[in-house]
């Protein structure tokens, strides 16, 4: 598979740690490209300059809160069904509900478990596949 | 079944290097945050900039500590960063009790975090949590803070406000502009307001509003951005959503590099160094067998290769070179606890901070640094009441200052304080003669006195004597880095130390000495002079040979008898000056050969540790030679001569 056929995660998260952790959680999904993010504003134009296939969003972050980024998001009607995933330090419940409203697919706390992670990352990209 | 929420060690242990890394970045945050926000303490308005940027740092550490599994910095940061909601959401004014526990929080959560990085127990994070329970549940809500930053909207008055729009495209992208680093360069300019994302004619436009006092030329500059800008008229009101403040989060556009391999870096220039000795030697000894022109030619490529290896060696030394700031920095942290502890007032007074020094030095200098100033407060400062009975400002003063000398950093500590009870230190070692004929203070051996093992913190006299503990501790560490530190103090004025600390350890410019057929090298930066001396002006008074010099007299050490060598017995003689004024000293040997780059290689095998030498070089024949520390071999000097003296 050639690397434009790849599928795209985008990890956004203001933690160059976090992100590590992150991708190394999914490299076992394979064919897959990372690209990262570290704050909201960066998320938004890596999104523009070419589409993702899931996207993996921390919330607090510097410049724009990652709630912002969603739901600029969502209402771009090419990004309608990309999966996203919500990953943040758990602590607001309220959030959780604001997440969701926004356009959430999946809502996880950190610390997360890298086998959830995978299995939720596989099950979202298999039923976006379905539904192409 | 494994607990999926509890993180494998495996997958751990990859990431810890990353997030001790990370950690001590967001610590370095916090504390310049926590020290900027003292301001705001007991005061009805709350800076919001800061608060959030210090949240976003306690939120960061917490998430991290979960994922690696330290549970007890997880906890910390969690209740650190609970108050802080409280006050960025207004519910609560910060006290002064709400600030000294967010310090000692952090102070806490330091240790913690070290003490896994170093396997240690962990220390006791029980109390530091109810504290700071106490306070949030303890929180004032019949005020409400207002909000802002009230330095920036003051400074607003003679700016502009521009509005940029900045439109992301792939080929603005692969040229390497994009948001970030748009909003670094409006950054360099001004104050940037706000950023939000639009969309316009549907395409994705970034909006960035920035208040700036730039001149037209200035925006110019601009250009290759390919922003639109307009600017906006002053009453168009314009409410920053993500504010910035001065430490926050700035795009950078530099890379991390493990310091190991900039050292294999500099271990690679060094062998280049001396393959360029071993070059030069080889090229002498053909010269009479090229012609004339070949010759030259050869010496043109030679001189070249010279240069741009110097060139080369300077800029892999800039490249490990930090700002001082990151050490100064800790500093600030460090005098407001003892400060607080000691019930001393102290104003910090930082200058230099700009200086650069070997990242190498950072970690090395915390603790002696850490040191001298924990004793100028501790047993420097006098207590408020004695200082006003003594005509003083109430609050006591530390000085911090760096600069550069040459090859050489040189950071002073000072506080002006009581000064060292000189008495006091000449009464615990009565064999030790402190002042001079004159009874002006002979102060390196007040520091040598001060800086002996196992004198240290005997008892009430010697705290009292203002000159506190570890200073042994110091003195060896300062050494260890091939650094000389001296002191100088004036009974009620206060005391100084200052440090010299060679730029970098790996490569420097020596002078190349013989003395008695034996070929020594001697680090150029501690030399001011090389002079040649006729053996037939050279004096002796009570055991001493001295010469006059610039007409004054300048004490002389033969190299010669410091290694029980033989003297040269006919011809003129070289010396080394090494200090100034009436310091100063020289170093005689038999001749000086000249000025080489050599690279330092260290002895650090204890059977190898001969005083008065601190390293070794070869000059490119292969053949090793001893690079003298002259400061080691001086003080030796003047023992034997007071010991002379006194017999």
């Amino acid at each position: 598979m050639s690397v434009e056929n790849k599928r795209r995660i985008l990890i956004v998260d203001d933690s160059r740690t976090m992100r590590r952790m992150v991708a190394t959680s999914l490299s076992n999904i394979g064919e897959c490209r990372f690209e990262e993010a570290a704050n909201g504003l960066e998320a938004i134009e890596r999104l523009v300059l070419g589409p993702a296939d899931l996207m993996i969003l921390d919330l607090n972050m510097p410049e724009l809160h990652g709630i912002e980024v969603l739901k600029f998001v969502r209402a771009r009607p090419m990004y309608q069904s990309m999966p996203v995933i919500v990953l943040t330090t758990k602590g607001e419940e309220s959030v959780q509900r604001e997440a969701m409203a926004a356009g959430a697919s999946l809502y996880l706390t950190k610390p997360f478990s890298a086998i959830e992670l995978e299995a939720k990352v596989r099950g979202l990209l298999a039923e976006a596949g379905d539904k192409a | 079944m494994a607990d999926l929420n509890q993180p494998p060690d495996d997958f751990v242990n990859q990431f810890l290097d990353d997030y001790f890394a990370e950690c001590e970045e967001h610590l370095a945050v916090v504390r310049a945050g926590l020290l900027n926000l003292e301001r705001f303490v007991d005061s009805s308005i709350a800076d919001t900039a800061q608060l959030d940027e210090l949240f976003r740092s306690f939120h960061t550490i917490k998430g991290i500590s979960g994922m690696v599994g330290l549970s007890p910095a997880e906890q910390l940061a969690h209740e650190m960063e609970g108050y802080l909601r409280v006050l960025r959401q207004g519910e609560a004014l910060l006290s002064k009790e709400g600030f000294d526990s967010l310090i000692e929080g952090t102070k806490v959560l330091e240790e913690v975090i070290n003490a896994h990085k170093t396997h240690a127990p962990a220390p006791a994070i029980e109390r530091t949590i109810e504290i700071l329970r106490e306070v949030v549940a303890g929180k004032d809500t019949s005020v409400t803070p207002a909000k802002g930053q009230p330095e920036q909207t003051q400074k607003t008055e003679d700016k502009k406000q521009w509005r940029f729009l900045f439109a992301p495209s792939q080929a603005r992208s692969e040229a390497g502009i994009n948001v970030n680093t748009v909003r670094a360069r409006l950054q360099s300019i001004g104050d940037i307001l706000s950023t939000t994302p639009l969309v316009h004619d549907g395409d994705v436009l970034f909006e960035l509003i920035v208040s700036t006092s730039a001149s037209e030329s200035e925006l110019d500059a601009l250009k290759d951005l390919e922003l639109t800008s307009e600017p906006i008229e002053p009453e168009e009101k314009v409410e920053p959503i993500t504010p910035t403040s001065g430490t926050s989060q700035t795009i950078s556009t530099s890379v991390r590099v493990d310091l190991v391999r900039l050292d294999q870096l500099m271990l690679l220039v060094g062998e280049l160094v001396v393959t360029r000795a071993r070059l030069e030697k080889n090229l002498k000894s053909i010269r009479t067998s090229v012609t004339p022109v070949q010759w030259r030619q050869l010496q043109e490529v030679h001189v070249a290769f010279g240069k741009q290896l110097r060139d080369l060696r300077n800029d892999v030394m800039r490249v490990r070179m930090v700002p001082i700031a990151e050490v100064f920095d800790r500093m600030r942290f460090v005098v407001r606890d003892i400060s607080r502890e000691t019930r001393k007032q102290v104003i910090l007074e930082l200058s230099g901070q700009e200086t650069e020094i070997d990242k190498f030095l950072v970690e090395r200098l915390m603790d002696p640094l850490l040191h001298l100033v924990r004793n100028s407060i501790s047993h420097g400062i006098e207590s408020e009441e004695q200082r006003i009975a003594a005509g003083k400002p109430a609050e006591g003063h530390i000085y911090l200052r760096a600069t550069t000398a040459g090859e050489l950093v040189v950071i002073e500590v000072g506080d002006d304080g009581r000064g060292i009870d000189v008495k006091s230190v000449a009464a615990q070692a009565p064999e030790v003669a402190l002042w001079d004929d004159e009874g002006r203070i002979d102060f390196d051996r007040l520091l040598e006195t001060i800086s002996a093992p196992g004198l240290s913190t005997r008892d009430h006299a010697d705290r009292a004597s203002g000159r506190g503990v570890g200073m042994d501790v110091v003195a060896r560490a300062i050494s260890d880095l091939d650094g000389s530190l001296s002191v100088f103090t004036e009974a009620g004025k206060g005391t100084t130390f200052r440090i010299e600390l060679p730029l970098t350890l790996a490569i420097t410019d020596a002078l190349i000495a013989t003395a008695d057929a034996q070929t020594f090298a001697i680090h150029r930066s501690s030399v001011q002079e090389v002079i040649e001396i006729e053996p037939g002006s050279i004096k002796v008074l009570e055991n001493n040979e001295i010469i006059l010099h610039r007409d004054e007299v300048l004490p002389l050490v033969r190299l010669s008898r410091v290694f029980n060598l033989k003297d040269k017995k006919e011809g003129s003689l070289h010396a080394f000056v090494i200090g100034t004024g009436n310091r100063a000293t020289g170093l005689v040997v038999d001749k000086v050969l000249g000025l080489r780059e050599v690279v330092v290689r260290s002895l650090s095998d204890p059977l190898t540790d001969v005083p008065g030498v601190g390293g070794a070089t070869e000059l490119g024949d292969g053949l090793p030679i001893l690079i003298l520390d002259v400061m080691e071999i001086l003080n030796a000097s003047r023992h034997v001569y007071a010991s002379q003296q006194s017999h």
